[in-house]
């Protein structure tokens, strides 16, 4: 049962000149999986998350499908971006990805609880505590009425990280979600993090730079080789898994 | 709950909490609106109630509407019926020889007896108004404040009038007895003035004329046989715009006239001109105003780029997202507009206070009527909303990606 199944996938941009390039010759993502993206700033992992979150559209796809639900069958994503179906990828997000940036992403004007609530209550979700309990096992139940400003940047991730599941999406993408955290920290919140998707049975895919962290919380590394013309001009990035 | 109900109270409730978290900035946006606006508002209120309340006295004072005839004519009736059914006549009544047209009043009060000029007049009287009763029949009289304060007469009071005339080589004096219906301000006419119904101007020119007057009991020749015809009359444009118009047809058809069309072209060139000042000022100062709340409402949307990017993310659509800066410029719109019309009022109030004085009636110089304070909102809000969808339009179109990671 394959979540993502993704072939022959390219996403190209210029920059100062040079061209970066990532493809994905396939790429397969099974439900309940826990993937972890590792390398280097600056490789495409950040790139190849948008897409799989489906707010940058790739250069060119052979073949890009998302099955959120074991019931329902898969839906091809690469004929919502031709034909530039917005709507239909926004609902997908709404009610099937969470997604966790490396800062920020929280909404500065709304209070903790109304932050992590924010997906809940666009979906109409009634108010049945689990906001409460998602803030108790990150820890962060007594700022749930303060607004993101008075948070500690750790505490805010941790807030996202509670925004990004407290709908229970099929999937939550987290873009090196404790890069700007001290080692301890980071390493406390990722244990956390993966823990909670694990109870949840949430796929996730985990960007990060830094292996150690998160190599004994036992998610499947993906494979993927960088490298660079003679001249100088083209970096590309190859993922497979 | 329907899923768009809530999706329209989720973005109304996120739209507003921002707003009033960022109430600095808010406050500023409403501010800036305010301080173009206002004095946009100042300036048309003072070009409206300057040159509103001249060309009003110009409308209002019916003199100005007079179309009087020089020399004198023959006017039969049918003329009279002519002129009348004309849309641009609002009065017409005629005119006796001058020299025939006037009576000695006495009253008991008073130890003169004033020579008055008696004027035709009926129903439609254009120097009236305040509710002055228009006379009928042959004994009700209308007096020209002169004539009322020299005769020490006023409303209800009866005074005595009497012609005298030589007939058949005697001296005839007949009087009758008139009763005081109304008098009219001085602004209105300033001689010693009567006005009364034709019937009795008639009356007295066939009297003097050495003719009977049955009703009045006066003894004389015979009546007229013939259809009546007048030498002058008393006219009335229904506008000052329509002065210029009948006195050229009565110039086509021989009639010589005075009006005050001259005057009239001058006050109106005033206000064509004064009208093109205050909108060339007027036009810099809205395109000034548009462009600023345009641009500010615009570099708005590009400082809340990642918030609504953020917004995409979590599921909002693109068309959607368009409406959060398009709620808060309306806020910004309507709270500048409020703030605007405000100071407005303040400074409406010390202006008509400070120059009201030099005015010569009590009409303010400067003044809006709602309706102007509703194209005000109407234009602010328009313009407000417009820049912001702009704006949200283009925010919508950038990948969501690019939004999030730009900072």
């Amino acid at each position: 049962m394959l979540i993502y199944h993704l072939r022959d996938l390219v996403m190209t941009r210029m920059a100062e000149g040079v061209e970066f390039r990532l493809t994905v010759p396939s790429l397969q993502i099974s439900l309940g999986e826990k993937i972890a993206l590792i390398g280097h700033s600056g490789c495409g992992k950040s790139t190849l998350l948008d897409i799989l979150a489906m707010i940058l559209r790739p250069t060119g796809v052979g073949a890009f499908r998302f099955r959120p639900e074991k019931e329902a069958p898969p839906l091809d994503v690469a004929k919502a971006w031709s034909q530039r179906d917005l709507n239909f990828m926004g609902d997908l997000r709404k009610h099937r990805i969470g997604y966790v940036m490396q800062t920020g992403g929280l909404l500065p004007y709304l209070t903790v609880r109304d932050n992590i609530n924010l997906s809940r209550q666009l979906l109409g979700m009634p108010d049945d505590g689990s906001v409460e309990e998602l803030a108790k096992n990150l820890g962060i139940e007594r700022h749930l009425g303060k607004r993101p400003e008075l948070l500690s940047t750790g505490e805010r991730q941790r807030v996202a990280i509670g925004r990004a599941l407290a709908h229970h999406p099929s999937i939550v993408i987290a873009d090196e979600p404790t890069a700007s955290l001290d080692p301890i920290a980071a390493r406390r919140i990722m244990a956390l993090f993966v823990e909670l998707v694990e109870e949840m049975r949430i796929t996730v895919i985990i960007a990060s730079h830094d292996w150690g962290h998160i190599k004994q919380l036992g998610l499947r590394r993906l494979a993927h080789r960088t490298s660079q013309n003679s001249a100088g001009t083209v970096t590309e990035t190859r993922v497979t898994g | 709950m329907s899923s768009p109900i809530r999706k329209m109270r989720n973005i109304f409730r996120l739209a507003l909490t921002d707003y009033f978290y960022e109430w600095q900035i808010s406050s500023c946006f409403i501010l800036a609106l305010a301080a173009v606006l206002a004095p946009m508002m100042i300036l048309f209120a003072l070009k409206f109630g300057i040159i509103g309340s001249m060309m009003e006295q110009l409308i209002e004072d019916p003199r100005n509407r007079e179309i009087r005839p020089v020399g004198s004519g023959h006017y039969d009736p049918a003329w009279f019926r002519t002129v009348r059914a004309k849309p641009e006549v609002a009065f017409v009544i005629p005119r006796t020889r001058s020299l025939a047209a006037t009576m000695q009043l006495k009253s008991s009060s008073a130890p003169r007896i004033i020579p008055t000029e008696l004027i035709p007049t009926a129903a439609g009287e254009p120097l009236f108004h305040n509710n002055i009763t228009v006379p009928t029949g042959l004994r009700q009289i209308v007096l020209s404040e002169p004539a009322a304060r020299k005769l020490k007469v006023g409303v209800g009071d009866r005074v005595d009038g009497s012609l005298n005339r030589r007939h058949n080589g005697q001296s005839e004096r007949v009087h009758v007895e008139l009763t005081v219906v109304g008098i009219t301000p001085l602004a209105a006419f300033a001689r010693d003035g009567a006005f009364v119904p034709l019937d009795l101007v008639v009356a007295t020119e066939d009297f003097l004329d050495g003719r009977a007057v049955p009703p009045l009991g006066w003894q004389g020749d015979p009546p007229l046989a013939d259809e009546r015809s007048f030498p002058g009359f008393r006219l009335y444009a229904s506008t000052i715009d329509h002065v210029a118009a009948l006195r050229d047809g009565l110039a086509a058809s021989g009639i010589e006239v005075r009006t005050r069309a001259a005057d009239i072209d001058i006050v109106q060139t005033m206000e064509q001109r004064l009208s093109a000042v205050f909108w060339f000022v007027a036009i810099i100062g809205l395109t000034g105003f548009s462009l600023s709340l345009g641009a500010n409402l615009w570099a708005n949307v590009d400082r809340k780029k990642r918030e609504l990017s953020v917004l995409r993310l979590v599921g909002f659509r693109t068309s959607d997202i368009v409406w959060f800066p398009v709620l808060q410029a309306l806020l910004t719109g309507v709270l500048g507009w409020l703030l605007a019309s405000l100071i407005y009022l303040g400074v409406e109030a010390s202006i008509n206070r400070m120059l009201i004085t030099q005015a010569e009636d009590d009409s303010p110089i400067c003044r809006l009527l709602p309706i102007h304070f509703e194209i005000a909102l109407a234009f602010t809000v328009g313009a407000a909303v417009l820049a912001a969808a702009l704006g949200g339009f283009r925010a919508a179109r950038i990948q969501p990606s690019d939004g999030l990671r730009e900072i």
